[in-house]
């Protein structure tokens, strides 16, 4: 009994020690959910863009998600995150959209398209008629570089697309665009953010390529 | 012909440098041991006393497993070289004697070399004084390297190791179920292959804890802090796990420890128990030190 309680206490000076002294541990911020980005994002007219997911560990999963955070007046920081099972899994449907952003000190955590924060925002932008004679929303010379930031590519939001934007905000409901561009199953954020879409992370290998896989290597 | 002959005769200077310094090294241990001054600068007679033998060589081969930590870097130049030979060769013979008694004054803080080991002649004695020169000889060397010619990082490291040692030698007590005091008294066999085969585990338990990379101390040294409780908590799981796989039929244990009747089942048992506590710690630093988890790197 009275080796079974040292050992008891050895293993919680362990996990103790390993959580308060462990680089790996101080290096990477918790985010636990949503409510968490407002400590770990400043600034105004800030958009944080979910761009990777992962997973490590075999019994007791660890979660990571990989975040752009792109500061309105400022610029672009990369935020890597651990966080709860919980909040990755809500969050697994929301690649390549903004899960947070923040402007005149209001914060709003319904998943957007991208970006949605400075469409009509005549500080970032104006809409402009291009050659066809469609109205699109065209960023000013100084943030000549956002559609590449927030992952758009050669999309431009219309009207309608704003319009919308407008209608699942008032009814508080996901948005990811009003032809499904955005979003795990959207052709732009499959175009913009294809690390997260490789083809080598999706597939599930079966027991019998794994074993030919490992045996060619090896021997 | 001229380059190839060249190197040979560094090398062959070399050696006769390392022979000149394990000649100082036989002086410097008659400073730390002073009553061994009459064996250490007279003729040794092994046959007199196999275990002051044992005792006196067991440090010739920790001064050489320590020696062969240091480089030689004759890009810098031959006198140099030599010259930082004899200072870290120096530090060395200091540091490894310095640890040996610091170690033997807390595992024979009841013996007396003078009685053990030159009127006794305890043999028991002598293969627990051979483990722990070759066991701190194998810790020096270790710190030697990860210090990279630093006095202050080895300084530090070996005040870490000294204090990591000296606790793991007293879990011994704890784990064993053998009476130290009382079968070193009896110049009982089983004494010391228990006894080694646990200080030859500690010993390689440790030194793999020190063994990685290191880019700032202070994490270094979290890191080994680490490692070496995480080795604690392994360490009994594959003790107890060799015993239930191999079990054994002990006797009465008051025969086991050191009567006549019955040495050689008591020998057996030192075996036992020896060979458990070093392939416990064997496959303890398995599984400390060669899990790879990976990082989050390749996706990210």
């Amino acid at each position: 009994m009275y080796k079974f309680f040292l050992y008891s206490v050895l293993i919680i000076i362990y996990l103790g020690l390993a959580k308060t002294l462990s680089p790996s541990e101080i290096g990477v911020q918790y985010l636990q959910n949503e409510k968490g980005f407002s400590k770990l994002v400043k600034g105004p007219m800030t958009t944080v863009i979910l761009v990777d997911t992962h997973a490590t560990g075999f019994l007791i999963k660890t979660f990571y998600q990989k975040y752009r955070v792109i500061l309105g007046y400022d610029n672009v920081e990369e935020l890597i995150v651990r966080t709860s099972r919980e909040f990755a899994k809500r969050n697994l449907p929301n690649i390549g959209l903004s899960v947070y952003r923040k402007f005149n000190e209001k914060e709003e955590f319904l998943p957007l398209p991208p970006g949605s924060i400075y469409i009509n925002n005549s500080e970032f932008g104006d809409w402009k008629t291009n050659k066809k004679g469609e109205i699109k929303w065209k960023f000013k010379k100084s943030f000549k570089n956002f559609p590449r930031f927030l992952g758009w590519g050669k999309f431009r939001p219309d009207e309608k697309f704003y319009q919308d934007l407008k209608t699942s905000i008032s009814l508080n409901q996901t948005f990811y665009g009003t032809q499904n561009e955005f979003g795990p199953n959207g052709t732009v954020t499959q175009k913009n953010f294809p690390h997260f879409f490789k083809g080598e992370r999706k597939k599930k290998v079966e027991l019998k390529t794994l074993l030919f896989e490992y045996f060619k290597e090896n021997f | 012909m001229a380059e190839i002959f060249d190197r040979l005769v560094i090398r062959l200077l070399l050696a006769g440098f390392v022979c000149l310094m394990i000649y100082l090294y036989r002086y410097a241990h008659v400073i730390f041991y002073p009553t061994v001054k009459r064996q250490v600068l007279k003729k040794i007679h092994p046959s007199e006393n196999p275990a002051d033998t044992l005792h006196l060589f067991s440090r010739v081969v920790g001064i050489s497993i320590i020696f062969s930590s240091i480089s030689f870097n004759e890009t810098t130049g031959f006198f140099l070289s030599l010259f930082h030979f004899a200072v870290w060769g120096t530090i060395a013979i200091v540091l490894y004697l310095l640890s040996l008694y610091i170690i033997e004054s807390i595992v024979f803080y009841n013996f007396d070399y003078t009685d053990e080991i030159l009127k006794r002649k305890n043999m028991s004695y002598a293969i627990i004084s051979f483990c722990h020169a070759l066991v701190i000889a194998i810790l020096s060397r270790t710190v030697m390297i990860e210090a990279e010619n630093s006095i202050v990082i080895l300084l530090v490291l070996w005040l870490y190791m000294l204090v990591i040692v000296g606790f793991s030698i007293k879990y011994y007590t704890f784990i064993s179920k053998l009476s130290f005091n009382r079968l070193m008294i009896q110049k009982n066999m089983s004494l010391c292959f228990s006894y080694g085969g646990f200080t030859l585990g500690a010993g390689f338990v440790v030194a793999s804890c020190f063994d990685q990379e290191h880019y700032d101390i202070t994490v270094y040294c979290i890191q080994v802090l680490l490692k070496t409780i995480l080795s604690l908590i392994i360490f009994p799981i594959f003790k107890k796990g060799l015993v239930k796989i191999f079990p054994i039929k002990m006797g009465d244990e008051r025969t086991l420890e050191g009567h006549v009747e019955s040495d050689m089942q008591s020998l057996g048992y030192g075996f036992f128990e020896g060979c458990v506590f070093i392939s416990s710690a064997i496959l303890t630093t398995m599984i400390v030190n060669r899990i790879q988890f990976g990082t989050i790197y390749p996706f990210f």
